[in-house]
């Protein structure tokens, strides 16, 4: 099995989908392959960084157009009841 | 949606709990599909007045949130289609950057960042969100719903019509394109 092979079959290998013997394929390369070993690790580094990104809180005058545009709202359903 | 899906028990919503408690996550989901913030605030600003006007349909807060995601992917992609900009260049496949035989070309450094470590820091996050902007559309959509908002790869699929083996191959290409452009950001120097 070839680095590129065992990239290819990355995303299923690190979510355990992959079948038991193509596990093992991989699995025997890496124990003699440390780049792909260090790929695989900054692979699910990199997962892990952006489940963990933060929120950005709403811009404060997109709050203010909104609230601005609920009002508005609310007095055309007020108006209409009229 | 279905009407019946849309109410359950609870009092209604008002708009102000719509904006604080939702807003956040329609707006980062835009935000990170589009990359960029004037954008986003126009798809944000149209959803929750979508959601606003509804309010009298909606009890509760578990089927909106599932509904939000829909209605905001939906509206980012309109809003990109809008827009035409979709990137006419040649997109790279990054699993063509293996020598003829298939073996790496270059050393593979290992990273001093840990995901411990880069929680609280801003200047990680900020590589990270620039490196999600600079995705190919194709692959970002498939990476922000995947790998930031959690979603499964069978719902993103019917959000973006695709099968599940094209989501999971758009997640992996994704994913080593985050990868590499992360790299030189973080790998060690050699001391």
């Amino acid at each position: 099995m070839t680095c590129r092979e065992v990239l290819e079959l990355l995303l299923e290998y690190v979510n355990g989908e992959l079948p038991p013997d193509r596990r093992e394929h991989v699995r025997h390369h890496l124990e003699c392959c440390p780049p792909c070993v260090t790929y695989i690790e900054t692979y699910q580094v990199t997962i892990r960084l952006t489940r963990q990104l933060p929120s950005a809180p709403l811009p404060p005058q997109l709050l203010n157009r909104l609230q601005k545009a609920a009002a508005e709202l609310k007095g055309e359903r007020q108006g209409g009841k009229e | 949606m279905e009407e019946s899906d849309k109410v359950s028990t609870g009092p209604p919503l008002t708009p102000e709990q719509v904006f604080l408690e939702h807003g956040p996550r329609v707006y980062n989901l835009a935000r990170r599909m589009l990359g960029n913030d004037a954008d986003a605030e126009d798809v944000t600003q149209d959803v929750l007045l979508q959601v606003v006007r509804k309010l009298d349909t909606f009890r509760g807060e578990s089927n909106l949130a599932t509904w939000l995601h829909r209605v905001t992917v939906n509206a980012a992609l309109a809003h990109r289609r809008k827009r035409a900009q979709r990137q006419e260049h040649e997109i790279h496949d990054p699993l063509e950057s293996f020598s003829g035989n298939g073996f790496h070309t270059h050393a593979v450094k290992p990273w001093w960042v840990t995901p411990e470590k880069a929680a609280e820091n801003h200047e990680t996050s900020t590589l990270i969100e620039k490196a999600i902007a600079e995705l190919p559309e194709i692959y970002r959509d498939v990476y922000v719903l995947a790998d930031v908002e959690g979603l499964p790869n069978a719902e993103i699929g019917e959000m973006l019509d695709l099968s599940v083996p094209a989501v999971k191959s758009r997640l992996h290409r994704g994913r080593i394109l985050m990868r590499n452009a992360l790299a030189p950001h973080f790998e060690e120097v050699a001391s």
